[in-house]
Formats: C-alpha cells, sequence, structure tokens
C-alpha cells in the first residue's frame, strides 16, 4: 500500500503506482500548508472550552481583517485608520435584514458584499483625493461618525446593538456548533490568505508594490495608479465587510459599540503592526499573540485595561518590524514591500 | 426670527469653543507637519490634573491652574514630543498608533483612578447663573469661552506675526529646511509650538468644566471636532482654522435646532467631505501659519 521511504532530503511517499516527494531540509518546513494544519488541529484541543474556542474565533477573525488590510495599506500607499467601518457596514447589513427579514446568512452575505461594493466605490475617490495624511484622518473618523449614526437611528438599537441575528450553522450540539463556526472562521481566514497571497505575488501584486514604492516611477511606467488604487480599496473593503458579515451570525448579536470604535481599530492596526507590515503570514502571527496576550492579562482585573497597551507599546517601540520581521530578518532576499506612508 | 437669531448666538458660541478646541492641533499640523492624535489627551489631563491637584494634592484654586498647566507641559514633552514625536517624525504610521497608544493608556489610567462615579467638579465657575437672548438660555460660563477664544486668538496672533520667535515658527511651517539653513534652531521651535499648543485646551476645558459633563473618554470627541476643523481651515493654516471653526460653529447650530442635535458630527463630516472634493487643500492654503 503506502510505501514510505527517505531518499538523502527528501521523504518519498509511494501510493500504488503514484510517487510523492516531500522535502525534509528545514528550508521547506515553511510551506504554509503546514502552518494552515497546524491551527486546524488547535480547536481540537479545546474541545468542551467554549470561552478558549471563541478565543482562537476571535484571532482568526483578527487574522481575517488584518490581511487585507495589509495589502490595502502597501497597495494605497496610505494608512487606513477605519478598517473597522466596513466591518460594521458589513455587520450591520446582514444583522439588520437577518433580525427584521429573518434571512439565513446565505441570503444575507450577497447583499453584504453588494453594500460594502457599493460602499468601497463611493469611498474610493479619497485614496487619491485625500492626499496624504488626510486619508488617515478621515478613515479615522468615519467609523466614529458611524456608530453616533447607530446611536441616533432606533432601527440600529443603539447600544444594545442588533440581536436574533440567525446562526451560521446550527446543530443540536452547542459543542459541535462552536468547533463548526470556529473552523468556518479559520475557513474564512484561509480563504483570504491564500487569495491575498495569491494576489501579492501575482501581476497585480507588483503593480502595488510599485505604487507603494514611488507613485511617480510607476505612473511613468505607465500604470494607472488611480484605477488599481480603487481598485486595491474596494476589493479589500468588501473582504472586510464579509468580516463584519460572519461577525454578526458568529456572535447571534451586532453592536457597533464593540467593533466601531477607536479602541478596536488600534487591535486590528496592532495585528498589522506586531505581525509585520505589508505580509500576509505576520498578521496571522499578530493575531494569534495579541488575542492570547489579552486573554492572559485578563488576570490583572481592571488593570489590564493599562498594561495591554502599555505592553504593545512596549513591542511596538523594541520590534519596529514586527514579529515577523525577526524571521524575515534572516530571508533578506524574498522581495516583500515594506509600507511607507507619505505625507503629500 | 426668533429662531435665526438663535442659531447665530449658538453659532457664535460653538464657534469659539470649536476654535480654543483646534488651534493647539491646527499649529502642531503647520508647525510639525504631523498629526497629534495624542491632542485629545491633553483635554483629558487638563481636567483631571486639575482635579488631582485640588482633591488630592489639597492645592489652592489659584495654584491648582498654575499647577494644571505645569503638568500640561511636563506631559506634552516627556511623554508626548520627546518619546514619540521626535523618534518617529518621518514614520507616519509609527507615530499615529504610538500617539493613539498612549491616548488610550492615560485614558484607562485616568478611568482606573478616577472612575466617571469619582463625580469629578472643577470649581472654576467665573459668573453663576443664565442669560436669557432671544428664548434661548445660555449660561454666562459659556459666554467667557467667547472671551477667552477671542483673547487667546489675539495673543497667539501678536506672538506668531509681531515676536521673534513666533516668526522663526512662521519659517519653519513654511519651509523647515529653509529656515535650519538660516540658523533657526528648528527643535526649540518645535518644543515651543508643542508649549503653546497645550494652552488652548488647557484654558478651554478650565473655564468649560463646570457647565460640560467630564468623563475619561471625552478626549475622542474633541479630537474629532479638532481634526474636522483643521482639515476643512486647511492644514495648519491659523485664519482657516478661525473661518473654519466659525463655520463649523454655524452647521452645528443649525442642524442642532433645526434638525437634530446629534446628526450634528455627520453634518460636519459631509460639509468636509465637499470641501475636500472641490477644494482638496482646504478653505486656504496651508503654506504659511496665517
Amino acid at each position: 500500500m503506502v510505501k514510505i521511504e527517505h531518499k538523502r532530503a527528501l521523504l518519498v511517499i509511494r501510493f500504488r503506482d503514484k510517487k510523492f516527494e516531500w522535502p525534509i531540509e528545514t528550508r521547506y518546513w515553511r510551506n504554509p500548508l503546514l502552518g494552515v494544519f497546524g491551527l486546524a488541529m488547535l480547536p481540537l484541543f479545546f474541545i468542551g472550552q467554549p470561552d478558549l474556542l471563541s478565543l482562537v474565533t476571535t484571532a482568526n477573525i483578527y487574522a481575517a481583517i488584518a490581511i487585507p488590510l495589509g495589502w490595502q495599506i502597501t497597495g494605497i500607499g496610505r494608512l487606513n485608520f477605519g478598517p473597522q467601518f466596513f466591518l460594521g457596514l458589513g455587520g450591520y447589513t446582514a444583522g439588520l435584514i437577518s433580525s427584521y427579514y429573518l434571512w439565513g446568512p446565505w441570503g444575507t452575505l450577497p447583499v453584504v458584499i453588494l453594500v460594502g461594493l457599493v460602499f468601497g466605490l463611493i469611498l474610493s475617490p479619497l485614496t487619491s483625493l485625500a492626499k496624504g495624511l488626510y486619508f488617515s484622518l478621515i478613515t479615522l473618523i468615519l467609523p466614529l461618525i458611524f456608530l453616533e449614526v447607530t446611536y441616533y437611528f432606533s432601527i440600529f438599537q443603539g447600544e444594545t446593538g442588533l440581536y436574533g441575528i440567525l446562526p451560521l450553522i446550527s446543530v443540536k450540539s452547542i459543542t459541535a456548533e462552536q468547533l463548526l463556526a470556529c473552523y468556518f472562521s479559520l475557513i474564512l481566514m484561509v480563504i483570504f490568505l491564500y487569495v491575498i497571497h495569491k494576489v501579492m505575488t501575482s501581476r497585480v501584486g507588483v503593480y502595488t508594490a510599485a505604487i507603494n514604492d514611488d507613485e511617480e516611477v510607476a505612473s511613468n511606467l505607465g500604470l494607472n495608479i488611480k484605477a488599481w488604487k480603487i481598485v486595491c480599496f474596494v476589493v479589500t473593503s468588501v473582504m472586510i465587510a464579509i468580516v463584519g458579515w460572519f461577525a454578526a451570525h458568529f456572535y447571534g448579536t451586532f453592536a457597533g459599540v464593540t467593533f466601531l470604535p477607536l479602541s478596536f481599530m488600534l487591535k486590528i492596526l496592532l495585528v498589522v503592526m506586531i505581525g509585520g507590515r505589508g505580509d500576509v503570514y505576520g498578521a496571522i502571527y499578530g493575531a494569534y499573540f495579541v488575542v492570547l496576550l489579552e486573554k492572559v492579562l485578563t488576570v490583572l482585573g481592571t488593570v489590564n485595561y493599562i498594561v495591554f497597551p502599555l505592553i504593545l507599546m512596549i513591542l511596538l517601540f523594541t520590534l519596529p518590524e514586527g514579529l515577523y520581521g525577526i524571521y524575515r530578518k534572516h530571508r533578506y532576499r524574498e522581495y516583500y514591500p515594506s509600507i511607507r506612508v507619505r505625507k503629500r | 426670527m426668533e429662531l435665526i437669531k438663535t442659531i447665530l448666538i449658538y453659532a457664535v458660541l460653538l464657534g469659539s469653543l470649536y476654535l480654543l478646541i483646534s488651534l493647539g492641533f491646527s499649529l502642531i499640523c503647520g508647525v510639525l507637519g504631523i498629526f497629534n492624535l495624542g491632542y485629545g489627551i491633553t483635554f483629558v489631563v487638563a481636567v483631571y490634573g486639575m482635579w488631582f491637584l485640588m482633591h488630592t494634592c489639597g492645592f489652592g484654586l489659584f495654584p491648582a491652574i498654575a499647577g494644571v498647566f505645569v503638568l500640561q507641559f511636563l506631559f506634552t514633552l516627556g511623554i508626548i514630543y520627546y518619546p514619540i514625536v521626535k523618534r518617529y517624525m518621518e514614520q507616519e504610521d509609527f507615530l499615529l498608533t504610538s500617539l493613539l497608544l498612549v491616548s488610550l493608556i492615560v485614558e484607562e489610567l485616568v478611568n482606573h483612578v478616577y472612575p466617571i462615579t469619582a463625580g469629578v467638579d472643577i470649581p472654576t465657575t467665573i459668573l453663576p447663573g443664565t442669560l436669557e437672548v432671544g428664548g434661548s438660555t445660555i449660561p454666562f460660563q459659556m459666554l467667557f469661552i467667547v472671551v477667552f477664544a477671542v483673547l487667546i486668538t489675539a495673543f497667539f496672533l501678536f506672538f506668531l506675526l509681531k515676536t521673534r520667535l513666533g516668526l522663526k515658527i512662521q519659517a519653519v511651517s513654511q519651509n523647515h529646511d529653509a529656515a535650519q539653513l538660516m540658523g533657526v534652531k528648528v527643535e526649540r521651535v518645535y518644543i515651543v509650538s508643542m508649549i503653546l499648543a497645550v494652552v488652548p485646551p488647557t484654558i478651554c476645558m478650565i473655564v468649560i468644566a463646570p457647565v460640560w459633563s467630564i468623563e475619561p473618554t471625552m478626549g475622542e470627541s474633541l479630537l474629532q471636532t479638532a481634526i474636522l476643523v483643521t482639515i476643512l481651515g486647511g492644514l495648519g493654516n491659523l485664519r482657516g482654522t478661525t473661518i473654519a471653526s466659525f463655520i463649523v460653529g454655524l452647521i452645528s447650530s443649525s442642524i442642532a435646532f433645526l434638525v437634530n442635535p446629534r446628526l450634528v458630527n455627520v453634518a460636519i463630516l459631509i460639509c468636509v467631505f465637499l470641501v475636500l472634493l472641490f477644494k482638496p487643500e482646504g478653505i486656504t492654503k496651508s503654506e504659511s501659519l496665517w
């Protein structure tokens, strides 16, 4: 049947007349499939511990926001301070339709994508219009204003938020439901990871890297900067809106007060910064690190609200390239666009 | 007619308040060319620093007012300028993230020591009572906001246009490199600007504290206002900021009286969007401070 033999640096697996080769040299261990396999095994250890399962899900959600955000920051060359605006948009769209019209998650998904697309397109001119830090400032304010709007209109149900949103999966056993939801978040994150990785390594990835490195040179070489910035902004915004859709259906409730304030955005931004900017895999390390740190610090009681940002601040000072940056130092030959935010 | 009168009165009141809120932010934008996202926390430090000096250290009113200025200067130089702004001047992403983090840390610290139930009360009422104008009731304290806004703007203008140090600040805001070549000590100018920038928010909070809701998270909404006004006025131009404050004041009071007070910020944001669309550099060009 299956025959495994060890040939120099290769592990040769023979199955009938087929042959698979797996390099066992350490430099090939970076295979993302191994990492994904590790992440997929993680929830199995936490069966029956709903708090830890939800922690893993939260980490996956953070990573799923940070991965597209990393590409967006590269592609438009500006720091988006309000990714949670689209998260709120997706969440509230799904929540409103689901709780008022009792639509299931698969019915709300196309609507969420459409709404994300429309708002992404409406706001996309900002990527060219708002020079330099204007963009950061406007995106910083957008979610805060959205939060106020949710307080004003009664359909958003203010601070209580929307409730009674239909769940993603309904199975009789609660344990199975939690596990499935956890895997669902992992699948969503892995899809995003795959898509963004493919884009980053494709021609489009080179375009965005060129825009990020020098807009003028890229423009002189015949790249339509405005168009690519809009494409990048809209695609990533829709992706973040989909995460909002997931969050609404996963938690069953959606309140802007959880997702829209500055403190939530800071967490996402730190996932990007600590994981390593402009890098797709770094976001996962960052997300799991931030979530784990937050959980560990809860033993401190209310002081953890002060200690948590303090630790992140120290990390930002001491590890400017992020956790993944330590590893990247050894692989300096690979090209990764570094994010440069410009004043003008 | 009565309504228009009320709207105009409130436009002036709110405009002066917005001017005091955004003057410092605009100055830092103009001179240092950065966005001080730690600006929101200066309001919190002003109120809670005063409360700390009066309530915990047992200072009298006037020593506490003097003390709060010293506290602000120490805070802005020791926590904002030297460790963060100076270090990350050219790395905007790090700069903005660490400034926001510092704000969050201080905010949570204040919230831990003086939660909203602590009943912070600053006894800086200059004249108690209210004034009836055209069917609306205005606390006398709010009128002092107008007085202080005029006084501080006048002081800023005198300082920036007439004194030698002010001219140096203007020179740095116009062209950093050229000013340095002409012998201006740029770092000293930065420090003076950072110190000057905390004066309006501190005075604003001392005056407004008796009639304003005081909570550790108030910095966020005030920073939001400062950002909107500064963008509208053209970054770092004090003339633009002054005009923009009163425009925003007029929009706020009209929306609040005619539509709904909760929609004020949405209306201001839409206005800023429209201005950016047709005049991306804001009302006035930010080539110099005035």
